[in-house]
């Protein structure tokens, strides 16, 4: 598996995770441990998402819509442990804008592993598109 | 076991200490979220909330309903843009039975009844 772009290790706070809850006005935020929200992994990969965006590959953010969002859990996420973050490119492809130009759509997955054994808990995945004009969408 | 009735799940008119507070627990400083003369320039009526922001909105209405930690799936796209002053509303249906839980449908609707976010789950509920 070598076409990964990225790999990180990252705790799953627990001051991080409530402020995301919060954020986000779970109702579960003030748990003690909190649970982290079905999208608080997003937190764990901005870093990565912020190099992607203006390094890796990169887009024009004034004309880059977010499409789709998705996660995948074999278990919920624990406050307290680690996580191994793997990223990849799933697809990268061109199109025919609807008012002329290319439009550009990829999809990145990051998978989401115990840091200690490596096994997979879930997936996160992204779908964002590069308008071939102004930002038009979500 | 017959799921829970969808509870009611409301949030607005937004104001832009939400999208700060977002910005800042997510780690999106994306300017087309805070920065209003950035926006215009970028052909907006103004500063622009987080697509996640709602989908967060969408998953915790996901928590209040099944409870922390039920998701198993949840998949959302996002179909229409959410200003400042927008209030938002959650509602969903359970489509079916899988193993452990339920698959839903949800949705999360401005004022107007326009859906800015739908999407899909799968929750446990034993």
């Amino acid at each position: 598996m070598s076409d990964f772009l990225a790999e990180w290790v990252v705790p799953v706070d627990w001051m991080k995770v409530r402020d995301f809850a919060r954020a986000v006005h779970d109702d579960h935020a003030a748990a003690e441990p909190p649970v982290p929200p079905p999208t608080f992994p997003i937190v764990l990969s901005s870093d990565f998402v912020e190099r992607l965006v203006t390094a890796l590959l990169p887009l024009d953010r004034s004309r880059t819509v977010h499409g789709e969002q998705e996660y995948v859990y074999h278990r919920p996420l624990r406050v307290g442990e680690r996580l191994r973050c793997r990223a990849r490119i799933l697809s990268d492809t061109t199109k025919a804008g609807r008012r002329g130009g290319q439009m550009r759509i990829f999809v990145v997955e990051v998978e989401l592993a115990e840091a200690e054994g490596g096994v997979v808990v879930g997936y996160e995945r992204m779908t964002s598109i590069e308008t071939a004009g102004l930002a038009e969408g979500g | 076991m017959s799921p829970p009735p969808a509870p009611a799940f409301s949030y607005g008119p937004l104001t832009l200490t939400d999208l700060v507070r977002y910005a800042g627990a997510a780690g999106d400083f994306n300017r087309l979220h805070h920065d209003d003369a950035y926006a215009r320039a970028a052909g907006l009526p103004g500063v622009m909330a987080h697509g996640m922001l709602s989908a967060g909105l969408l998953g915790s209405f996901v928590t209040r309903w099944f409870g922390a930690g039920c998701v198993r799936r949840f998949k959302v796209r996002f179909r229409e843009k959410v200003f400042l002053g927008d209030r938002l509303s959650a509602e969903g249906r359970v489509v079916g039975a899988v193993e452990g839980g339920y698959a839903l449908e949800l949705a999360l609707k401005r004022d107007d009844g326009v859906a800015v976010v739908t999407g899909t789950a799968e929750v446990a509920y034993p």
